[in-house]
């Protein structure tokens, strides 16, 4: 059958289909049984490329079907007032009982950590959600293909964006915001929170999703007994009461030196003397983040510190299982009601 | 990776427990992940002396042996002449040999993990009492050989402890390898005991033979010096190569340093592969070996190795067994034009050493850890050679490491250095010279070291460290690589002596709070509204399926795309908050509940909207609401779903202050926002005064209904809380004075035709109202009812007028002429009449 023969068959297929009430039937057309049973009357070279022909003609027609049922059903949809405030002949709608309604556990956590911090002097900056190599890594002393990228696994998009893995992605912008006021006498303190991703296997305790909350700390003379006093007093006001501390060394690129932070389990959790529980990395700020920010690092001198959200809920309540965080469960959720 | 610390002992002294040794490599070294002691697992093993051995009768392969054990064990069956019997199925089992005994009651150190241990006992075999056993590596637990027992190879009294004689009383540390990326030099035992005396406060000095940076061998040169290229500088910045000659490959290595690569992880195979693992373990250098032949023959009997890139469409046979394609990134080591290794990864299979080699070519180089990094990524090699490489391994350590290794393959091996050594060098070190100043160190640190306290330090672990008053010059030791600047000497300075014993400070400020930003404030209001309301609020991901989006009538083109997800499940970044909801309404519904709602306030993102002045996408923040209700809780009676959901809205806007108009949807409205939402059943939402855009609320097209196994009885909306803090952060106080006199309410129905919307209605109101000049009045509207006789022509819409004045009561004539005139006014606008 010549390709014109096709096309007019198509378009008196699509018309039909526009204009009828039940456009599935024309699946069942005669016209498309003759299409089929033409393919054995070929030669065998043009068989493959009629066959092909006919498919993609059966496939516009099952889509123009499609457009036409949702058209017919959206027919049937009648119009709302959408500026009354009830349906007519209808009372004023009931809110949903007020002791089912609840946070969720994360937000109110966060809040709480922001809190305290803001007390503390720290500008509270939320971290964005999609973000570029320059602030991930490249602002943060991480060279290129540098092995300590790899701890990251981060997510890329097509254009080569990033999902960032940590809310360090904020550090340039805070410091270079804080410039002025530094320069003038002043010293930067903030902290920086929200989402974060990571390329991992999700399980009971891994997310590709969590949140964390880093801190940011520069004046003219910052030092690390004072990250390690300003961080203590963080967790002693979070968990109200004195804490001991530890500290074990660790490597971050944008850190020099750079710690890992532990405090001893707090009696609130059920901890016991010796009982100690890592909760963030932090150090002292690498002199080439401080430069990248155009700040002087022989003037200048800061701590930063980044920690996971997620560890301080689930051990505050008892939580088994990352994965409820996302679940939108509302088993989970109402527990927080 | 695992450090004996027996092995450290060789090397620097330990004289803490092995808590405080591992509390303080904790604190100022490296996280240990475990330990294990050794010491309790051979603790009953017995070095004993077969004193006689003859075949059991009937038996093919079994021995009655007459052990001495010089009389240790209590408890077991002796002969007259104090020796013990064990029957011994060993092929290698002779008289006069030292063998390790396992007396009954002991455990056999191979179940020793083992939920159910294996408790030796003495029991008969063929007739003969057999007391405990001896045993084969794979018993004691060393390496995986069971072809024979053990022989004791060094020189002992019979009854001296096995673990003793081989210094098996030990602890073994598994560290993290992640938190030491940085420190290629503490990947090797030597490396790592430096550390140990450092923060032990000990002065460490590294074995004479390491630090011989150009050591003398003497050669038979009975082969010429291999010819090395190295093709492109960057790729290796030292290549060395030697060959060795009358290498025994059947010989076996010394039983002590069998059991070191044992507890180390690695499985003892001959001497000469030993060497390599025992020096890789030992310094953190890796070796490679190749049959030296075997390299001749690929290349018509020369050898002229070259150390390049690979090449398009060629391949190699690894010694895995695996062949691989090379890559243009791969770094491959030739003879000539033949690949014969993937260098620092793994060598090849042509030129693998086996138990015909008489003589081999022993390399020791280092390669470009970045593209190394590639290697190990693209051809899926994670070995213990490649894992140390890709720290960045110093080149000086080459020499050393080489000529101790042929020496030792000297001894066990038999091997005979035949050529000199070739040095490719292309990445020769410079030593770095960091020059600090005493108070920097104090005031990052906050400490008070003085400028000795911090050249002890540091000489302990081998800086070579000048100190003239307060100024510092530091000459950095080739292996450690990763110090450069001040920061890293101010580091190296708070971890030897210990970051917990500086004292926690708070840092001074001023009295100047912190204001909140208002975008939390507004959120934090907005979310404890609706959770006053009995809303639920979620989190959900970022990232969905494409099918996800498709459902919700969104293109999938307009959205981010992550390359490299785990999962279609997380394919795309989300173009709105709504359909993330839409997905969790009816697995809620299935879990029984039958009518909730759930909201979440959280960023998404859209090609649409472009990037930033710093080019990146744009952001927008969502606040995503959705009401549902199953189709059994049959909800028809109280009206559409559309009015549940605008019902929320509503109360966010007079809570916060405001007023928002709704206005339909039209029908070609093309966002990701308003995608899933029915344009005959939802509106545009705007801020009443302003004209601000606040979102879009409705009930969803039939599709996304289907698509989603949603019931008629759910509507959402989905609008920006940045408008809301626009529109908030603008508003002045609302609050209007008491009156003092009592108020008047008039109920007016209205009938108008059934088109005329009940907005038209009241706004004609409020119009009428607001055009009263008379600043003392006071009128407030309220609906009261909406009614649709079944003709279905025309409405009635009946509305509240409160009306008050500060000034008096107001009189009914008075009140009347007002009602008189608003009415007029309205009935006028809609074309309608009061019933």
């Amino acid at each position: 059958m010549p390709s014109h023969d096709l096309d007019s068959v198509r378009l008196q297929l699509l018309e039909r289909v526009k204009t009828s009430e039940t456009p599935r039937d024309i699946l069942r057309a005669p016209e498309f049984k003759d299409l089929y049973s033409a393919i054995g009357t070929l030669a065998p070279e043009e068989k493959g490329p009629y066959g092909k022909a006919v498919n993609e003609l059966k496939q516009a027609i099952e889509t123009a079907i499609e457009a036409r049922e949702d058209e017919l059903e959206s027919s049937e949809i009648e119009t709302l007032d959408v500026t009354a405030p009830w349906d007519v002949n209808s009372t004023q709608p009931e809110f949903l009982p007020t002791n089912e309604g609840s946070a969720h556990p994360l937000t109110t956590e966060m809040t709480n950590v922001i809190d305290i911090f803001t007390r503390m002097g720290f500008e509270a900056v939320e971290s964005r959600q999609i973000d570029d190599d320059y602030h991930m890594f490249g602002s943060l002393n991480f060279p290129e293909n540098h092995p300590a990228r790899d701890g990251y696994d981060t997510f890329r998009t097509e254009e080569g964006f990033i999902p960032p893995a940590h809310t360090s992605t904020m550090q340039n912008r805070i410091l270079k915001a804080g410039k002025d006021k530094l320069e003038a006498g002043g010293q930067i303190a903030a902290i920086s929170y929200g989402r974060v991703f990571r390329n991992e296997d999700v399980d009971a305790t891994h997310e590709h999703t969590f949140h964390q909350v880093e801190g940011v700390f520069v004046s003219k003379d910052a030092t690390l007994g004072d990250m390690l006093g300003t961080l203590r007093s963080f967790f002693e006001v979070y968990y109200g009461q004195t804490l001991r501390i530890k500290t074990q060394p660790a490597y971050f690129p944008f850190v020099e030196p750079g710690l890992e932070f532990a405090i001893e389990k707090p009696a609130a959790l059920g901890g016991k003397s010796g009982e100690w529980l890592e909760m963030l990395g932090c150090g002292m700020i690498h002199p080439n983040v401080l430069r990248e920010a155009g700040i002087d690092p022989t003037k200048y001198r800061g701590f930063a510190w980044g920690g996971g959200v997620e560890r301080l809920v689930m051990l505050k309540y008892g939580i088994e299982d990352l994965r409820h965080f996302e679940s939108a469960k509302l088993n989970f959720l109402r527990k927080f009601a | 990776m695992i450090v004996s610390v027996n092995w450290l002992k060789k090397f620097t002294d330990i004289d803490v427990s092995i808590e405080e040794l591992t509390e303080l490599i904790g604190a100022r070294l490296v996280e240990i992940e475990s330990v294990e002691d050794l010491g309790e697992k051979y603790k009953d093993v017995i070095v004993v002396k077969v004193v006689e051995c003859s075949p059991v009768p009937d038996s093919d392969h079994l021995n009655l042996t007459k052990i001495d054990d010089g009389g240790k064990v209590q408890n077991v069956e002796r002969d007259e002449n104090g020796l013990v019997q064990v029957v011994c199925g060993a092929p290698n089992v002779t008289a006069g040999m030292l063998a390790a005994w396992l007396p009954p009651e002991s455990i056999v150190p191979e179940t020793f993990a083992d939920k159910e241990p294996f408790v030796l006992g003495a029991r008969e075999l063929r007739g003969f009492m057999s007391n405990g056993m001896l045993a084969s590596a794979k018993e004691l637990d060393l390496y995986d050989d069971h072809s024979g027992i053990v022989a004791v190879d060094k020189e002992a009294e019979p009854g001296t402890s096995f673990a003793e004689l081989y210094e098996l009383n030990d602890y073994l540390l598994d560290i993290e390898n992640k938190s030491l990326t940085h420190r290629p030099d503490a990947f090797g035992i030597i490396g790592f005991a430096r550390e140990v005396a450092g923060i032990q406060g000990k002065a460490f000095t590294t074995p004479a033979w390491l630090d011989t940076l150009n050591p003398e061998i003497t050669s038979n040169s009975s082969v010429e010096t291999p010819s090395v290229t190295i093709d492109e500088p960057e790729l290796s910045d030292r290549f060395q190569a030697i060959v060795l000659s009358d290498v025994s490959e059947s010989a076996q290595s010394p039983l002590e340093i069998q059991t070191y690569l044992s507890r180390s992880g690695i499985r003892p195979i001959s001497a000469i592969v030993d060497v390599t693992n025992y020096m890789l373990l030992l310094a953190g250098r890796p070796l490679h070996a190749f049959d030296y032949d075997k390299l001749l023959a690929v290349n018509n009997d020369k050898i002229d190795i070259h150390v390049r890139s690979g090449r398009e469409g060629e391949t190699l046979a690894l010694l895995s067994g695996k062949t691989i394609e090379l890559s243009t990134d791969d770094i491959v080591v030739a003879n000539g034009e033949t690949a014969v290794s993937l260098a620092g990864a793994m060598g090849g299979a042509a030129t693998e050493v086996d138990a015909n080699t008489k003589r081999i070519l022993v390399e020791s180089a280092t390669f470009n850890l970045y593209k190394l990094r590639a290697v190990q990524m693209r051809h899926g090699i994670f070995s213990e050679s490649i894992t140390r490489l890709t720290k960045g391994i110093p080149a000086p350590l080459g020499a050393p490491v080489l000529v101790e290794a042929a020496k030792m393959m000297g001894q066990f091996a038999g091997a005979v250095i035949a050529s000199d050594i070739t040095d490719a060098y292309p990445g020769k070190h410079t030593p770095i010279i960091v020059s600090l100043q005493e108070p920097i160190v104090n005031e990052t640190l906050g400490t008070q070291f003085s400028a000795a306290d911090i050249k002890e330090l540091l000489e302990n672990v081998e800086f070579d460290v000048a100190v003239n008053g307060t100024d510092i010059t530091v000459t950095v030791p080739y292996w450690r690589n990763d110090i450069h600047i001040t920061e890293d000497i101010i580091e190296e300075v708070g971890r030897l002596s210990g970051f917990d014993s500086i004292n926690p400070v708070l840092p001074t400020r001023d009295f100047t709070a912190v204001r909140p930003s208002d975008f939390d404030l507004l959120r934090a209001k907005v979310r404890g509204l609706l959770v006053r309301a009995g809303a639920n609020e979620v989190l959900t991901y970022n990232f969905i399926h494409g099918d996800v989006m498709r459902k919700a009538g969104q293109n999938p083109e307009t959205a981010y795309r992550l390359t490299n997800s785990i999962s279609p499940d997380l394919q795309y970044y989300r173009q709105s908050i709504v359909p993330s909801l839409l997905v969790n309404i009816h697995p809620n519904i299935k879990a029984g509940y039958d009518h909730f709602a759930i909201f979440e306030l959280n960023k998404f993102h859209t090609k649409l909207t472009g990037l930033t002045e710093e080019n990146v996408p744009k952001e927008l923040d969502g606040l995503g609401f959705v009401v549902a209700a199953s189709k059994k809780a049959n909800k028809k009676s109280e009206g559409a779903a559309y009015y549940e959901a605008k019902r929320y809205l509503d109360y966010i806007a007079t809570e916060l202050g405001l007023e928002f108009a709704y206005e339909p949807l039209e029908a070609d409205a093309d966002y990701p926002v308003t995608q899933p939402f029915e344009p005959k059943r939802s509106a545009r939402v705007w801020d009443t005064k302003t004209r601000e855009r606040i979102g879009v609320i409705g009930e969803f097209k039939k599709s996304v209904q289907k698509a989603f196994k949603l019931s008629d009885n759910v509507a959402g909306f989905e609008i920006s809380p940045v408008s809301l803090l626009k529109l908030t952060s603008a508003l002045g106080t609302s609050y209007e004075p008491l009156s003092k006199y009592p108020g008047t309410d008039r109920d007016v129905s209205f009938q108008v035709a059934s088109d005329v919307t009940y907005g038209q209605v009241y706004d004609a109101a409020k119009n009428a109202l607001s055009h009263d000049s008379d600043s003392t009045l006071r009128i407030t509207l309220t609906p009261l009812d909406i009614y649709e006789p079944e003709s279905g022509e025309t409405k009635n819409v009946t509305l509240r007028f409160t009306l008050g004045s500060y000034e008096k009561t107001l009189t009914g004539d008075e009140v009347n002429k007002i009602m008189a005139d608003v009415t007029e006014k309205v009935t006028t606008a809609t074309n309608g009449k009061v019933v």
